[in-house]
């Protein structure tokens, strides 16, 4: 619904928000830590959409990643371990005016809520996800998790991992209804900004991977990444992430990669040495569950009213004497 | 010129054949060859009758029977032989639809459905009713619309552009109900919220009311209030704002714009909904004026309500705003949440003060959708408007609205408002005026005993309006692009590409072979259609048929003197299906040329062999054509020995390399490796430090060891704020922990710092 009034209206207020408004408490996390890159790029980001605090909500799960809420000045949920989509989920289908986010971990999207994010790809509502994907549980202090590199020590693998981890990327390309996933790394920002404004914009659940350095806990796991551009692959499209110049003299491993294209999508996705960067599939057609699930009536306090005073008296006790209703 | 030649000149000329007395050729029962087909328009399968689509799909506001019936066989009929029995049944039944509807019957589709089922099933033995029975019934099943049946008679324009105003009416309405709707319960809930708050909510009194009798001796009123009360310390609205609220909420649930039956809204008692349909534009723009400041009053609620609900209501910047407010601040898009007003109007314009609003209509830029319907587009000629010969002035006024260039423009053939149904629909898609400008297919209004003795029916007499380009179809759209191309087309005109539509025409001849012709449509069989133009034509009898005798087309392309030699005609059958030649008068020719002229400038704007670029590809054509000629001429005076030269129009050879560097730089653009520092942010010379900052990854390694002389920008990245602030060991220190490698620490400011060789030979790392 457009409202060019309202807008106008709006825009009398003369409002800019600054990166300071987006900025909550001061971030606890490890100096050298990833995740500082990830949470300055979404401060960028909300400071040039102008996105309203208000109208803003970060929802996450548990993790040294998922205190993120806390650093932001927005509505924020941290949540239960592995349980940040279905709460997006739910403010999103009532409240499909809010800017969702959700912030979560390699634990706690590809361990404990596996589920949730499976079928969060299914619903496809609009929100955008961030999985800092460290390859360990850091906030418990150095257990495997299902994305650590084969044969690892951590305190739960002692003798060293014996499995190879899941891509999350081509986990997500497989599911049907699957209609955004980008792989973005901490320690290149510009690109990291760039593919998080893509996920933004796009309308439906986008997935966004980005590869995040946990010093404390798993130091060394992507230098050869970091110190090697040449390991990168730094994908580009109109359609997709653009590649500055100043960017593009740096990591000279490019391919220009169509995100409609899933096929190619998933051989990319398929290795990580060169690691790829960049939007990796999109489809705009895909129906959100928000549109499909929108309900024909709204929802007055008196609806409402009785639809909790029908659940309640489920569970209503009578004092005996008293005439039962 | 021998004699009976000279006696079809005169005809031609004058409209008299000396010495004979001419039976009129609507008497003879003649009509144009082209007609034969078409004796039973009935038993014909085409697109009418029309259903119009009850209901909300947008995407089908109207839709033909044979097309549903079409979508049903599909889906219920299996290919070839087996499904021959249902197909046949089925499309029996569209017969008899069809039959029925044309015989005057009027209902639902669902309704004469039933009544041809019913007749049908009468008509069928006891073996095959079963069968049939039950065919249909499968049919119907699978049917999944209804709504009003319609045959092309007189009203089919009316009707098909009232009902489609309607439907996007309906829609519209549904929409803004519910953002009404939706914007009173969220500001009444702001009222709500608040008295729960204030005191007297919160007094025993209220909270015992609330638990209701039953338990009332369980609770300690005074208590809960006491606890409830010390709960919400601050929040009443402000008086000022409650006001506001209660007076946009007022303004929100009297608006007539639109029927609303939400829980909410209804509750208000309202006065009647504004009407929207009109029979003259002088009414229409009156309501609309009259009405402007409830819209007004209106738009400014919702937004109001808007920016409430929100808790953006800023006082001190909105109170003076909405004071200001008035109609110079609606937008196109406001407007177009609002109704928009359909006027019909019928038999061309009517009275000359009404015709004369058009324009100034058309061009007001409002949501004007103006439907004038021509039951008659052939003017007898008369002196007093100006003709000697018939013309056809319904056709120019859609024309003129498109020079108006701001008005959505229609013309179409009644016979083809289903081909054109996207463009109809698409004159409803904005607010923006509309002009549809249609023709019926009823014979005019004119008198005259001959009129429309051989009653041809409406849908055949459009169509051979649309045929013959006495009344093309065409649609001009401003908002789409801002060329000719993007905006007009005549694309829905049979045979747009040529001057009159040709038809291959069979018959036998005497001697009983098969002869085939390509028969021209033109604009005077449209004309001999035409009871009120008999007199223009003469039956030659076939022992006089002559040599100079051309058909109308070949005709109208003569030049003067050629043409003084020759006599046009067109071929007509009688109801013995027998060959005629009727010869035509030359006042009849002249409106077919005008006719055909006018067809020109339509398809020149449509952008069909177009004058400017036909003669801007001849020049282009001709330089280019005199550049090879030269570069030829050039070639041969060139001694035999000088080397290969490639022929012209063939590509130079490229050397290899050109090539390669080609294909690279169009898939990814590496600079070459000499160029590397150019553009590295930011260029200093190796002695001062600095940070490449777009490439900082914010991980507070270089700010923990000092804020002071590391901070970040206002994207939240490192830079040198102050090389100052500190030691040269921390610059070199701060490179070495910066895991991206980003910070370069030049070269030591202070020769007094200790160990500043140590320190350089580690800085080296990092230059
Ligand atoms: C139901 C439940 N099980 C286990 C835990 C313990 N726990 C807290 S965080 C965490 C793993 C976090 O790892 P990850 O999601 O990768 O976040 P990181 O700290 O690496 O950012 C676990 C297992 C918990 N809080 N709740
Ligand atoms: S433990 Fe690892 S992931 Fe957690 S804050 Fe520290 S560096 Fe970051
Ligand atoms: S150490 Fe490097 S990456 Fe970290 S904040 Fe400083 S400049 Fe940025
Ligand atoms: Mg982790």
């Amino acid at each position: 619904m457009d409202k060019p009034l309202t807008e106008c209206a709006l825009k009398l207020l003369d409002e800019e928000y600054t990166l300071d408004d987006y900025k909550g408490l001061v971030p606890r996390w490890c100096t050298g830590c990833g995740d500082n890159a990830i949470l300055a790029a979404v401060q960028r980001l909300c400071r040039d959409e102008q996105l309203p605090p208000e109208k803003t909500v970060f929802v996450s799960g548990i993790g040294c990643s998922s205190r993120f809420p806390h650093y932001m000045h927005t509505y924020g949920f941290h949540g239960l371990h592995g349980r940040a989509m279905p709460v997006a989920e739910g403010i999103k289908m009532r409240r499909p005016d809010l800017n969702v986010f959700v912030i979560t971990g390699d634990g706690d999207c590809c361990s404990i809520g596996t589920a949730h994010w499976i079928h969060a790809i299914r619903y496809n509502m609009n929100i955008t996800v961030l999985m800092h994907d460290n390859g360990i549980y850091g906030l418990t202090k150095n257990q495997a998790s299902p994305t650590s590199p084969l044969g690892i020590t951590s305190r739960t693998t002692p003798g060293g991992t014996y499995l190879e981890p899941i891509n999350p990327v081509s986990v997500s390309l497989g599911i049907r209804n699957v209609s955004f996933v980008a792989q973005a790394v901490d320690w290149i920002p510009e690109m990291l900004h760039d593919i998080i404004a893509e996920a933004f914009h796009h309308k439906g659940f986008s997935f966004v991977r980005i590869l995040q350095r946990c010093p404390e806990f798993l130091d060394h796991r992507f230098d050869d990444w970091v110190q090697e551009p040449d390991w990168m692959l730094l994908l580009h499209h109109e359609n997709g992430v653009r590649i500055s110049p100043d960017l593009a003299k740096i990591y000279r491993n490019q391919e220009q990669h169509d995100p409609s294209d899933r096929n190619r999508a998933r051989e990319i996705a398929s290795t990580n040495h060169p690691m790829p960067v960049g939007v990796l599939y999109r489809d705009p057609g895909m129906p959100c569950y928000e549109d499909l699930r929108k309900p024909d009536r709204l929802y007055t306090p008196d609806i409402v009213k009785a639809a909790i005073e029908e659940e309640f008296d489920k569970f209503t006790i009578h004092p005996t004497g008293h005439p039962t209703g | 010129m021998n004699e009976t030649l000279s006696s079809l000149s005169t005809f031609h000329l004058t409209g008299h054949w000396p010495g004979r007395d001419l039976a009129a050729i609507e008497q003879m029962g003649l009509r144009p060859a082209l007609f034969s087909a078409y004796r039973d328009v009935e038993g014909l399968r085409h697109d009418f009758p029309l259903v119009l689509v009850n209901g909300e799909d947008k995407e089908t506001v109207f839709r033909s029977l044979s097309d549903l019936i079409d979508d049903i066989l599909q889906e219920i009929a299996p290919l070839g032989i087996e499904g021959e029995q249902i197909r046949k049944h089925v499309l029996g039944l569209e017969k008899e639809i069809r039959t029925l509807v044309y015989r005057g019957n009027k209902g639902t589709l669902l309704q004469l459905w039933e009544i041809a089922k019913t007749n049908r099933l009468s008509r069928t033995d006891d073996a095959g009713r079963e069968p049939l029975d039950d065919n249909l019934n499968r049919a119907q099943a699978a049917l999944g619309v209804d709504g009003e049946l319609i045959g092309c008679d007189g009203e089919a324009p009316i009707k098909v552009l009232t009902h489609t105003w309607a439907s996007f009416q309906e829609n519209k309405a549904r929409r803004f109900a519910r953002e009404i709707e939706e914007l009173t319960v969220k500001l009444s809930n702001i009222l709500k919220a608040d008295t729960m708050k204030s005191e007297k909510a919160l007094g025993a009194e209220a909270l015992k009311q609330s638990v209701g009798s039953v338990y009332e001796d369980a609770f300690d009123f005074e208590a809960m209030s006491d606890i409830l009360g010390s709960a919400f310390v601050n929040g009443a609205v402000p008086e000022k704002r409650r006001r506001r609220i209660r007076a946009a909420l007022a303004a929100l649930q009297s608006q007539r714009f639109f029927e609303t039956d939400g829980e909410e809204t209804k509750k208000s008692r309202r006065k009647g909904v504004h009407g929207f349909v009109f029979d003259r534009p002088s009414r229409a723009l009156e309501a609309f004026k009259e009405r402007l400041p409830e819209m007004v009053k209106l738009v400014k609620a919702m937004t109001i309500a808007q920016l409430e609900i929100e808790g953006r209501y800023n006082e001190k910047t909105h109170d003076p705003f909405f004071r200001r407010f008035d109609e110079r601040f609606l937008e196109p898009n406001d407007l177009g949440r609002f109704p928009s007003y359909l006027i019909c109007l019928r038999n061309g314009v009517g009275a000359k003060t009404e015709k004369a609003m058009l324009p100034e209509v058309l061009s007001s830029g409002l949501p004007m959708k103006i439907l004038v319907q021509h039951d008659d587009i052939l003017e007898e000629p008369s002196i007093a408007s100006g003709r000697v010969s018939p013309g056809i002035p319904g056709s120019q006024l859609a024309t003129m609205a498109v020079s108006l260039n701001n008005a959505y423009v229609l013309q179409s053939s009644g016979s083809a408002l289903y081909q054109m149904r996207d463009s109809i629909l698409g004159g409803f898609k904005n607010g923006q005026p509309a002009l549809f400008s249609i023709f019926s297919g009823l014979a005019g209004a004119s008198p005259g005993p001959a009129r429309n003795t051989t009653e041809t029916p409406a849908y055949l007499r459009a169509a051979a309006a649309h045929e013959s380009r006495a009344f093309p179809a065409f649609v001009f759209d401003p908002d789409r692009g801002d060329d000719w191309a993007s905006r007009f087309s005549v694309a829905d005109n049979p045979q747009a590409g040529t001057e009159w539509p040709v038809h291959s025409f069979c018959y036998e001849d005497e001697d009983l072979q098969k002869i085939s012709e390509d028969l021209a449509f033109t604009f005077v069989d449209f004309a001999a259609a035409d009871g009120r133009y008999g007199g223009n034509f003469a039956d030659v009898p076939r022992s006089e048929w002559q040599d100079a005798m051309v058909p109308v087309d070949t005709f109208l392309k003569l030049d003067a003197s050629a043409a003084a030699e020759k006599v046009p005609y067109i071929l007509m059958i009688d109801e013995n299906n027998t060959l005629h030649k009727a010869i035509v008068d030359v006042r009849l020719v002249d409106a077919a040329h005008r006719c055909r002229k006018m067809w020109r400038n339509l398809q020149e704007l449509g952008g069909i062999d177009n004058s400017h670029a036909r003669k801007l590809l001849a020049r282009e054509k001709e330089i280019w054509e005199q550049e090879k000629a030269q570069e030829l001429d050039a070639l041969r005076s060139r001694p035999v020995s000088a080397p290969a030269t490639p022929a012209p129009g063939q590509p130079a050879p490229v050397p290899e390399e050109a090539v390669a560097d080609e294909a690279v730089s169009a898939t990814v653009e590496p600079a070459p490796a000499e160029t590397e520092q150019e553009g590295m942010p930011p260029a200093v010379s190796s002695d001062e430090p600095y940070i490449e900052t777009p490439r900082c990854t914010t991980c507070d390694e270089c700010t923990q060891i000092n804020n002071r002389m590391f901070a970040y920008d206002d994207n939240k990245q490192a830079y040198i704020a102050d090389q100052g602030a500190g030691t040269y060991r921390q610059l070199v220190e701060a490179a070495e922990s910066c895991q991206v490698a980003i910070i370069h620490p030049g070269k030591p400011k202070n020769p007094e710092e200790p160990d500043l060789d140590e320190l350089v030979a580690r800085a080296e790392a990092f230059e």
